[in-house]
Formats: structure tokens, sequence, C-alpha cells
């Protein structure tokens, strides 16, 4: 579907958009998951495992379950022997013999008050036998390596996953002939690249509140994605779905981070043995260590043939991502990871190789744009570092090799209209690209791309006697807005305001599936089901109307509130009337899903551990150019401003929009900085608190300007929009990256590029001046 | 807890072992965070009105109540006019809301390294009134710390107020940090100056304290005999004896091969603040931001 009305452009005054949960949440109604209580509510509290990788031998809860005022103790004894895991079955609720995790969790206790569940966790006793720790990815994968799973060939897993000992997944993209390509170039082009991990960290810790009702269970949880929470139980306690209920009140914040099945099972489990409701609610230091939803560690190689001229004719790359103890969601990391390192390149020959790694870290899960910001980091400081081995400019050897409309990519997929080569005319512009510069400052550009996710999703939407709307979707709002931005597309397709409709979301019992707060796909599929729910409605207001106009159905049209027959806006009726008049007969119900777009086809190439996403569909773009000014005295970096176009389709609601891009670039800056996980030699997070893991501030965020390259696509979203929370993620890093090395003469090959990595290659950089001087 | 109207309810609650509490944004967040669990006895000395004063005293002086808000130092005009490198620091604290429940004397009496007021406070010349009901002593700043959280008051003893000389006649100070963000953010080395110069526009007189290189706030020694040198000679001097005495150990904010590094460029810098300001020009609270040390704001003329 696409539409020809004329948009705002980006300089044009923002339309007027007001949250339906904005009031609540800047007043402070709003009520998060921990805000909740029931009578007779306990305190959950988890004993996590005291090693990183130990076998227990010896596990005794009897002295905390004798503790007055404690009403459950639970184990892996006490729920069924289950192994989970979307995508490798190789987890349990409770570790089983042995703990693999600092954040691993042994036992469960619920409590009267929280210092009492903390005594009695404390009062458990378990005894270790100490295992070998595997924490460095490259010798994760060498032959004679501990396993992190001894028992690993027995796990069930997903069809196309490819696994070898402590390689959770292997995926590889190969087409032409790279080795014969690269033997050919002119030059050739060799880089490292190391990332480190880091963390979502949304603004609210995790909260579960579960109570049983007979043989039904509800839980309040604060999840990006409900269903999947709701899936989680069902399989680890071995429920049907329609004895789980899952609500999420307000969320506050995921980033990714809240993506998954957590603890909703061992709190129902804890709720069921204690016959009382249970609350769980983590601790800062706790959001930081138990969940599997840390952004993954990598190691990057890439190595890119080049003819004289700049044009890129093969790239191979080997990827190791960290994978942490388990596999969460990350078993497509790898495809994903090794398509952001081929990039958005016409590029004849590639072979990208690429392992998720088991070790004994906090396991990894989608953060947002899971392996993206890494990737194109590498990728794209590699590609600044081809510009320099030819002498051409960094945006012009982008112009040169970057997709376009009708090109085909690295994975054998040809574009439909795209504008990737809009966004960098675009961005660098706005940036002031090539102008005169204090030497202390640069300006660094980064292109990037991510899929829309594809997906199945529901919605229902009635409109009662009094002509008021509800919206009920299965969609899930994770402070992005894409859910508030569902009633402009029911109001448009019914001629009614936006504030005509109530959302009623976030409830597994009451709405049809959706995917969740995650891939950026709420208003890309979800859009797609209230648009049909919607239609549905219309087309039963149009034979009413029809019915009272004396007219055809077809010659109705319903705008600003009222029905009304084509080309004579006078014989007219209010929609409020016909309202009334199908409260007293047939209800106006509708219910919308709608086909999931397809993926695309992938020509000439080939895929080892092929989950799909090599053919990206409704691909997104976008160029970030960054001007950066280093203090070379002691490395600190600052990011003066940030200029950034982007290629999401339509955009469907500018001020949310703008507010994506925004916030995915600060979030960039604190990636390329400041953030990034630091571990002992044991696999420890040394930093798993605000004070010490530094999130970028209000103070510290530099003037963003943003530039919506809208080419309306089809077999995407609605009105042609694609995905756009994760995009905007993906190349702030990668072009403060570039501005560095242009200062420095050299790129910081490790993420965070802190100010003492920064100072180190600032020292190294010279040093090998000097000793350029002394040999010439 | 006791909530203390008068320094008299305070001095007794303390006396009878109660530990005071003003602003609590380093015993209550130490406490949350597991550094030592909150005291049974809590006295709160955030509303006696006789520790929120600021006094100057007949001969250019300056008494500061021990409950001066770190808001009400970088706001307040003598301050950021005569005493700069105090209200550097103090602008440098936290957020704006740490700013307005931290104090000054609980930075003082916390006694941690990496605090910024301490530096200002040792090249200032400053002197501390501890009180107790037996009686009132002073100390000078550099005597009051024994170690990383420790002084030398004795438990039943507030701090009272904080006494600053009055500034010598064309003289200026200045407290720059290394940061890694612009709030928040605690300080991974610092540096305060405070230089008088001499009809010629050379040094007078120069003294330089350094944080978060040692256990305590540490005054760099050996300075005196810069007397008569241009500021960028002594500003020079300044950094390599602050690189060369500091103690720094590595943590997760920085190596100590990378502090010693830092505290040298932080002492140059602040020795060529405080000698712009002692040779009149206005440079705005905090010098970090003026001057673009860490921060966005490009001066022309900054420090490189
Ligand atoms: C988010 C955050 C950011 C921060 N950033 C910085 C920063 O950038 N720089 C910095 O230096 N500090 C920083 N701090 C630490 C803290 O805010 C300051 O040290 C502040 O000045 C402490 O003052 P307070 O009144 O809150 O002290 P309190 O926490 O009330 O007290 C601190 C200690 O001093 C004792 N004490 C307090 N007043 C007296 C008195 N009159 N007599 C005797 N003993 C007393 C208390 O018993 C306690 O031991 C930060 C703290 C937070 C939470």
């Amino acid at each position: 579907m696409t539409v020809t009305e004329p948009r705002p452009t980006n300089d044009a005054p923002r339309p007027r958009f007001v949250r339906a949960d904005g009031p609540d949440k800047v007043t402070g109604t709003g009520r998060y998951t921990a805000d909740l209580t029931l009578t007779g509510v306990l305190a959950a509290k988890f004993r996590y495992a005291d090693h990183t990788h130990a076998r227990i031998t010896r596990l005794d809860v009897s002295a905390a379950r004798s503790m007055p005022g404690v009403l459950a103790v639970l184990t892996a004894d006490d729920v069924p022997d289950v192994r989970y895991g979307p995508f490798v079955q190789d987890r349990t609720l409770f570790a089983r013999d042995v703990v693999r995790f600092e954040g691993e969790i042994v036992a469960a206790v619920a409590a009267t008050t929280a210092e009492i569940a903390q005594r009695a966790v404390d009062a458990i006793v378990v005894e270790y036998e100490p295992l070998p720790v595997v924490t460095d990815l490259e010798a994760a994968l060498a032959a004679d390596s501990p396993l992190v799973h001894e028992g690993w060939e027995s796990y069930g897993s997903a069809d196309p996953i490819v696994r070898d000992r402590n390689d959770a997944s292997f995926s590889s993209i190969t087409k032409g002939d790279p080795d014969a390509a690269m033997a050919a170039a002119d030059l050739v082009v060799t880089s490292r690249y190391v990332a480190d991990a880091s963390h979502a960290a949304p603004i609210e810790p995790r909260a579960v509140l579960a109570q049983w009702e007979g043989d039904k269970v509800t839980i309040w949880t604060s999840t990006q994605v409900p269903y999947d929470a709701r899936a989680g139980v069902c399989e680890t306690l071995e429920l049907p779905a329609n004895r789980v209920r899952i609500i999420v009140p307000h969320l506050g914040g995921g980033f990714g981070g809240k993506c998954g099945f957590h603890y909703e099972a061992h709190v129902a489990a804890l709720a069921r043995a204690a016959r009382r409701p249970v609350r769980l609610v983590f601790s800062r230091r706790e959001e930081f260590l138990a969940p599997d939803r840390r952004r993954e560690g990598m190691v990057i190689d890439i190595t890119t043939g080049l003819r004289r001229d700049g044009t890129i004719v093969a790239r191979t790359g080997w990827i190791a991502i960290d994978n942490g103890a388990y596999t969460a969601d990350s078993g497509f990391f790898p495809q994903l990871a090794a398509m952001h390192v081929a990039g958005p390149y016409r590029i004849p020959n590639v072979r990208v190789e690429a392992h998720l790694v088991y070790t004994n870290h906090q396991p990894s899960g989608s953060v947002r744009a899971p392996t993206a910001p890494q990737a194109c980091w590498a990728l794209e400081s590699h590609t600044d570092e081809l510009a320099r081995a030819v002498g051409m400019d960094p945006v012009a050897i982008r112009k040169l090799n970057a997709v376009d409309t009708g090109a085909e990519g690295p994975s054998g997929q040809t574009y439909d209209e795209i504008g990737l080569q809009q966004c960098i005319d675009a961005a660098t512009a706005a940036a002031g690209y090539g102008g005169e510069l204090p030497d202390d400052e640069a300006i660094g550009v980064a292109i990037g791309w991510w899929p829309s996710f594809s997906a199945p999703s529901g919605a229902y939407v009635r409109i009662d006697g009094d002509g008021s709307g509800q919206i009920i979707t299965g969609a899930q709002e994770c402070g992005t807005g894409a859910v508030m931005t569902l009633r402009q597309l029911a109001a448009d397709e019914l001629g009614m305001q936006p504030e005509d409709f109530q959302l009623i979301y976030q409830d597994t019992s009451v709405a049809p599936y959706d995917m969740g707060a995650t891939g950026s796909q709420t208003l890309f599929n979800n859009g797609r089901a209230v648009v049909a729910a919607a239609g549905q409605v219309a087309e039963q207001l149009k034979q009413l109307a029809a019915e009272q106009l004396e007219a055809s159905p077809a010659d109705i049209v319903l705008a600003d509130g009222q029905a009304h027959v084509a080309g004579t806006p006078s014989r007219s009726v209010p929609i409020t009337e016909l309202a009334g008049i199908a409260a007293g007969g047939e209800l106006l119900i509708g219910h919308g899903s709608g086909q999931p777009p397809g993926a695309p086809p992938l020509v000439g190439s080939s895929c080892v551990g092929d989950v799909g996403m090599a053919a990206f569909i409704a691909p997104q773009f976008s160029c970030h150019a960054v001007r950066v000014k280093l203090d070379r005295d002691t490395g600190v970096a600052r990011v003066l401003e940030v200029s950034t176009a982007h290629d999401s389709g339509t955009i469907l609601n500018p001020v949310g929009a703008h507010g994506q891009v925004e916030g995915g670039v600060l979030m960039g800056i604190g990636q390329a900085l400041t953030e990034g996980t630091r571990y002992d030699d044991d696999g420890r997070q040394r930093n798993a608190a605000m004070l010490e893991y530094k999130l970028q501030t209000c103070a510290d965020a530099p003037t963003i300007r943003t530039t919506f390259i809208e080419i309306p696509t089809p077999d995407a979203g609605p009105r042609g929009a694609k995905g756009l929370a994760e995009a905007p993620n993906v190349a702030t890093a990668a072009a403060i990256s570039n501005a560095i090395a242009a200062i420095v003469g050299r790129p910081v090959r490790q993420l965070p590029m802190t100010a003492e990595r920064v100072w180190e290659t600032i020292a190294d950089a010279a040093e090998a001046a000097a000793q350029d001087g002394v040999a010439s | 807890m006791l909530i203390a109207s008068t320094l008299d309810d305070a001095l007794a609650a303390v006396a009878a072992g109660a530990r005071p509490i003003a602003g609590g944004s380093d015993l209550v967040v130490g406490a949350r965070h597991g550094k030592a669990p909150l005291p049974a006895s809590l006295v709160a000395i955030d509303r006696i009105a006789e520790l929120q004063t600021v006094t100057e005293t007949a001969d250019g002086g300056l008494v500061l109540g021990a409950g001066v808000s770190h808001h009400v130092i970088e706001t307040h005009p003598v301050i950021t006019g005569h005493f700069s490198g105090l209200a550097d620091a103090s602008a440098l604290v936290g957020s704006p809301s740490t700013r307005h429940v931290g104090t000054i004397g609980g930075n003082v009496m916390n006694g941690s390294p990496a605090m910024d007021t301490g530096a200002p406070l040792v090249v200032l010349g400053a002197t501390v009134e501890l009180r107790s009901t037996t009686g009132t002593r002073t100390v000078s700043i550099g005597d009051l710390w024994t170690g990383p959280g420790r002084t030398a008051a004795a438990p039943d003893e507030l701090c009272v107020a904080v006494h600053l000389p009055a500034p010598p006649p064309r003289s200026g100070s200045a407290y720059v940090r290394l940061e890694y963000r612009r709030a928040m953010e605690i300080a991974v080395v610092g540096a305060a100056a405070a230089v008088t110069l001499d009809a010629d526009g050379d040094v007078a007189s120069i003294s330089v304290a350094l944080s978060a290189v040692a256990p305590t706030i540490l005054a760099v020694s050996g300075l005196t005999g810069l007397a008569g040198r241009s500021v960028a000679d002594v500003a020079a001097a300044a950094a390599e004896a602050a690189a060369e005495q500091a103690r720094p150990i590595s943590d997760l904010r920085a190596s100590d091969r990378y502090r010693r590094h830092t505290v040298g460029v932080m002492a140059r810098r602040a020795v060529e603040a405080a000698a712009r300001r002692a040779a009149g020009e206005t440079i705005a609270v905090p010098v970090n931001r003026a001057l673009g040390i860490g921060a966005v704001a490009a001066t022309p003329g900054a420090p490189s």
C-alpha cells in the first residue's frame, strides 16, 4: 500500500502527537509492576551461583525451609525437568548439577518480607567442585577447549542451527569466488576489531508478580514480549496457554533487555508452592548480572580486496560472538552479524563465517539491533582504512560501493527502491562534511542497515454505542510510542480522531498474539493488523451509512467523524449516530491480522546455518555523520554534533520517529565511548552498577539532526513504513570511530573507545611515527 | 533518627553516639550499595539554620557553614568571584539534585580521595572548625584527612564550618578534573591550583593539590622555588611535579599509568586557568565547561 498525499518535510513543524500513556507517565500516576501489590503478597529472592563454572556437589535448603516467615524454597527438584531455549534447548529454570555463569539461579525463596527471604537465601548451603572457566572466544573454539556444556550433543535445537562443542550456532554467507578475487585484487586490507559486551540498562529493573486462582495463574511482569513470557511459563511449568495470563503494566523501558522469557515461571512456581501471591523486584545489580540479555562481545576479522579505483571486489570475514553460558534468542546472531560484516555494499565475492561461542559469561540476547552496532563499527572503521589505503575520500568510497536501487547486495538480494545513497548525501550535507575544522575536530561518517521483521500479529477494533472506540491489541509498548501510534492508524481508517480510541493492550488473555516490543516490528506488523481490523469496522459503518443515506456503500466516505456520500459532504450522518444504531443490532467489531510480508529471494549465494537473516525484508538504511572533538592530551572524545539520515520507508509518526533516532544516537555514543562491561578472569562482571557502567546523560547529548528519506515501500508495514526503533543505534559508534581515527591517524580497535584506549592509540601512533622518522 | 533543629541538639546527639547525616548523598547511597550499613543512630543536621550561612569576614575571608550545599557554592557571587576553584569543584558534583542535597561538610567529612572540593580547599588554605559539647578546635584542611574515608575528627565532633582566608591581591584559583561524562561523574583525577602573580605577570606564589591519585588529597610539594618564573614555566613544572608525586592506583576508572599522565595534564590546566583568573580574566565556573576540558564547549584560548 502506498500513499501519495504530501507528508511534512523534516524541517516542518512536527504535527502534534499526544501519547495515550503520556499523562500517566509524566504525572507519576502510571503504575509499573513493582508498584503493584496483592493481599498477602510474599517477597521472592534468588540464590545465585557462587562460581562461574562449577559442579554442585551439595545443595541443602533445609535450614532455609525451616526459617519462620519462609513459605517456599524451590530448586531444580521442585519444577518439571524441562530444558528450554528458542534456538538451543540448553537451559533449565534452576541449575541442575552444573552452574555456568554468576547469575545462574540455584534456588528461589518466597518469604513474608524481603529481609527474611534474603536471610533464607543466605542459609542455603551449596558446595561446589570448580570447573575450568571459559572466557576467551578464540580459545573456546579450539579443539582442546574445556566445554561449557558437556552434554551439548544431547540438547534439542531448532532445525537450521549448526552446532559443534562450544560453537552454539555457526553461520556463513558465501557468494562468488572470494579467494580468486582476493588474489586478483590490486590491494588487500585486513583488520581486527574487538567489541566488549554492554548492557541495555533500562531505567526500570525488572519485576514479576504472580497469583494463582485455582489452576490458573496471572502474572504481572515487566517484559517486552508477553506472549514469549507466556510460552516460557507454559513450557517450563507444563501448562496449557489458556491457564497462563500475562499482564504488563506500564513498562519502564527495555531496549531489548526485557525481551525473552525470564523469571515469570520462577515466581509462578513460588506462588503455587507458597499458596500466596509472590513478587520479585530486582535490584540494579541483579538487573546487570542475571538476565540472559547483555549485548554480546565480539571479535571481528575483515579482509577486503579492492581495485585501485576503490571498487571492492571481495570480502572475507571471521566473527566470534560471545554467547555466554546459555543460548537465549542469540541463535540468529551469527547470520545477522555476518550480514553486517558483509555490509550494505555491492560485493561480488563474499565469504563471512560467524560463530556463536559458549563462555562462562552472562548469556547474550537481543539488545537494540543485536550484533549490528559492533559489526558496523568494525566494518565501517575498516572501510575508512580502505579509503586511506587507496587514497580516497571516505564518503566517496562509500558512494562508489554502497548498494542502491536495483543493485545486488552481498548475499544476492536485489533491492527495490531504497534510499541509502540519498541518506549518505543528506547526512553529510547536514554535517557540513568537507568544510574546514579545527585540528582537534573531525567528522566521521558511517552507513548502516537493518532488516524489518515480518511476523504474525493481531488486533480487534470495536466501536461502542456512544461512538467511542477501543483498540484491543497484542502489541507491547516499551516506550517507543509504537503502540501509541496505532490510534492514529485506526482513526485515519475510520475518519475519527486518535483521542476517540482507548488502547487495551499488554494482556495475553484479552488480545490476540503479537511478537512483542522486539525487532522494531510493532507498527510494521501490528499496524497491519489494526488497519485490517479498523477496515472491517469501516465496512460495517459504510453499510449502515448507505442504508441511512440511501446510497451505495462503495460511495460512502468516512471523514471528520461523519459518514458522507462521496462528492456530497452535506449528505452525511455522524459516526456516533451509526454506532448507536449498531448497538441495537449487529455490533461494530473488527478483527485483523493480515498476511506478513514474505522474504525476498536470494540469487547466487549459499548460507550455512540459515535462519532467514540473509534476506532483509523491507531493509532500512542509514548514514550518520558525527563531528567529534578530541582532547589529545587525555584521549577524551566529545561528540559535538550528529547528523543522521534514515530510510525507514514512510514515517507514520514524526515525533516518535525523531525521538527514536535521538535515543538511538545517544545509546550509540555510550556504546562508542563510555559503556562496556568489564570482566575479571573468572568471568564475573566488575562494573555491575550505574556508577561504574557509564551511560550517557542528558548533559552529554549533542545536537542531533535527522533527515528521513521517505520512500513508501511495497511489501512492508502500513502505508509503506519499515521498522525504525533499532536502526538508529547501528551506525553512530562507527561514525565516531572514524572521526577519532581521522584525528589520531589510526582507528581505536577496541569498543568502547574509552578515553584511556584512545590515549594509548595516540601514544602508539606517535611511537610509530617516530620509528618511521628513524627508518626514513 | 533525630532531626536536630539547633546545633546544640545536634552536638548532644553526636555526643550520645549518633552519626550526623546532612544531605545523605554519601551516607545513604553508600549504605544502599553495601559500603557500610546505615548506623543505627542518626541525627539529621540539614535543618540547622546556623550551619547554612555563608559569611564574609571583615578582612575578606569567608566562613562557610558545614551545611552549605554545592548549589549555593557554585552560584554564590563571592565564591565564584574570589574562591573560584571551590566553585569549580562544587559545580561538577553529581547532578543538579546531588548539588542541592550534598553539602560541603559532608564532602569534607566523608573524606573520599576522589572528592572534588578537597583539592581547592587545600590550595585556598582552608581550615575546618570542629565542635563538640566540650569545645571547639580548628584544624587545617590538610591535617583533617588521615586516610581514605578517615578524618582526624573524633566521633563526637561535628564539622560546623569551613574557613577560607582572604585571597591575596592578583590571585586566582581553579579546579579541573578528568571526567568521562558531563554529569553523575566521579573524578578520574583532578587538580586545583591557586596562583598569585607579581607585577610583571610572573608567578609570585603557587600551590597545587590533586584528587584521586593518593589515599587522601595530595598537596604537591616543592613548588616554592618556582616563584618569579613565567606562568608557562610554572604550569609545566607543576604538571611534572604532579605526575611524579602522584601515587595512583589502577581500578575500573583508569590505570595508574593513565592517571599519572592525566593528573599532570590537569595540574597544568589548573595552573593556567588560575593564572588567567589572577590576571583579571573572568572564566566562568566550572572551568571544565568554560574551557572544554572533557566537555563540549570549545572556547578560543583553551589550554591544550
Ligand atoms: C549521584 C552522586 C554523584 C556524586 N558526585 C560527586 C562528585 O562529583 N564529586 C564529589 O566530590 N562528590 C560526589 N558525590 C558524593 C556526595 O554527594 C558529596 O560528597 C556530598 O558533598 C556529600 O554531602 P552530604 O551532605 O550528602 O553528606 P552525607 O552523606 O550526609 O554525609 C557524608 C559523611 O559525612 C558525615 N558528615 C556530614 N556532615 C557532617 C558534619 N557537619 N560534621 C561531621 N560529619 C559530617 C556523615 O556522617 C557521613 O559520614 C556524589 C554523590 C552522588 C549520590
